[in-house]
């Protein structure tokens, strides 16, 4: 069986040796990381490190050139991996929320468990409203995006991803679009979401919600995974070079 | 002088009346079979298949550098030379729904390519399948792009159908030779075939400028 886990793994997320060239330029270079259920990894590093690439691979927004990506138990890349299938388990929000404009917020809440997970109309609309109110936003159901503030579209965009109720979430620099006094109110959500045992990769340089909330922060540079530990101790105790040049740049602010 | 045309005119109505006939049915029919197949065209040509693609560039092309003239001769005179008799009227129709299609599918890749690839992305990551993301992400917004210019088009492809007149068809272009035969007033029995042209496209000149007015504003409001 191609698509079950390793033996020395169980991990929800797993890379193995895994790279990716954009041309010349080795995006991803040796990928080695494991994600296990219910844990919440902090992914940061400068811009260019391949941060958000190595996110977007594990829902197959990009694709890998070597290595293995294995997923919920299915291989990436493997004939027998139902990708659009596996996408339906991995929630993922995009920096720029990228909301349906021509939906109202319940409409984009609901587009995907009524097409593709098949739930009724109404037992949707019901969810929908519920995630709504549960992001804070049970007011703005029938708003359309344009309406709503870059931090209320955000909080749709997680409501979104959890309409689908899936076993992994993603987060592609969540709060970098926003507002510095909408921050927070992203943020307290997906804390929320955290604490309820989502498993969750969140690319961010929010230290505050990395020490509330995550086992793990990964830095990452040129393409490489530089260095990996608790928040505690990548924060107070950088081990390398890269990690303090990095953390004195973000944190002289 | 021309009173006598004018009254000589007139006894021409039912004739007129016919050729204008002609030439709404013939547009009607040619406009929602191109625009299907128009559509069809273009969701295709900005599919994953670059054969697919490739070919119906090259078609289109092919037919938009081409005289409509010359492809509906082709099509009503050459096609019988391999078996493939047609009645003038449905070589009109195949010629016009072929024309209507190829200029709307550059029209609908337009606009599918307008729409940001964020909101594929976000349709992707839900799990929607092609045909999801397409009918219920990517046409809703590229439809504010398509509309105007598809409207304008469906203008000058009710004048383009003045073309079939030439197979026999008896249009209002062919009603306007026929008459002429009778009335020997070119200026003003032409004069009369556009003024019936213009009254079938003046309203969807109107309604293009409309919807370009309205889909600016919406433009307007709608961040992407």
């Amino acid at each position: 069986m191609t698509s079950s886990p390793s033996k020395n793994g169980t991990g929800m997320i797993e890379f193995r040796g895994v790279n990716k060239w954009f041309g010349a330029l080795n995006v991803l270079r040796d990928i080695t990381l494991s994600v296990e259920p219910r844990e919440v990894v902090v992914v940061c590093g400068p811009s260019g490190s391949g941060k958000s690439t190595l996110i977007r691979c594990i829902n197959g927004l990009e694709t890998i050139k070597d290595g293995d990506l294995v997923v919920d138990g299915q291989r990436l890349g493997d004939p027998a991996t139902n990708m659009t299938r596996l996408r339906t388990e991995i929630g993922f929000v995009f920096q720029s929320f990228n909301l349906y404009p021509h939906k109202t917020a319940l409409e984009n809440v609901t587009l995907a468990p009524i097409h593709v997970r098949k739930i009724p109309r109404t037992e949707a609309e019901q969810a929908g409203r519920e995630l709504l109110a549960k992001v804070g936003l049970a007011d703005k159901v029938d708003a359309y995006p344009a309406q709503l503030s870059g931090g209320q579209q955000q909080r749709v965009a997680i409501a979104r991803c959890l309409g689908m109720r899936p076993k992994i979430m993603l987060f592609d620099e969540p709060t970098s679009a926003l507002d510095p006094e909408m921050i927070s109110e992203v943020l307290d959500v997906m804390v929320a979401v955290a604490e309820e045992g989502m498993t969750m990769m969140v690319v961010t340089h929010e230290m505050g919600f990395a020490r509330k909330v995550a086992q793990r922060v990964v830095f990452m540079d040129a393409g490489a995974i530089v260095e990996s530990g608790t928040p505690d101790e990548f924060f107070s105790d950088p081990k390398t070079d890269r990690s303090r040049a990095f953390l004195s740049r973000i944190l002289r602010h | 002088m021309i009173w006598q045309q004018l009254q000589s005119l007139a006894g021409s109505y039912p004739l007129a009346l016919r050729g204008l006939g002609m030439t709404v049915v013939l547009s009607l029919i040619s406009l929602v079979l191109g625009t299907l197949l128009g559509f069809g065209l273009g969701i295709l040509r900005t599919g994953g298949n670059r054969l697919i693609s490739a070919a119906i560039g090259a078609w289109v092309d092919l037919i938009r550098g081409t005289p409509f003239l010359v492809q509906i001769f082709l099509i009503f005179f050459i096609l019988p030379e391999f078996g493939i008799e047609l009645d003038a009227f449905t070589a009109g129709i195949i010629a016009l729904t072929n024309l209507a299609a190829c200029f709307i599918c550059e029209i609908v890749v337009a606009g599918i390519r307008s729409v940001p690839t964020g909101q594929v992305e976000a349709a992707l990551a839900s799990g929607l399948s092609r045909w999801q993301r397409m009918r219920q992400v990517v046409l809703p917004q590229a439809m504010r792009i398509v509309l105007p210019p598809l409207v304008g088009q469906y203008v000058l492809l009710i004048k383009d159908s003045s073309v079939v007149s030439a197979i026999g068809l008896t249009d209002l272009t062919r009603v306007g030779w026929l008459v002429v035969q009778r009335v020997p007033n070119g200026l003003l029995v032409f004069f009369l075939v556009g003024v019936g042209y213009f009254i079938v496209c003046y309203p969807l000149i109107m309604l293009a400028r409309r919807l370009e007015r309205r889909m600016g504003a919406a433009h307007g409001e709608v961040q992407l």
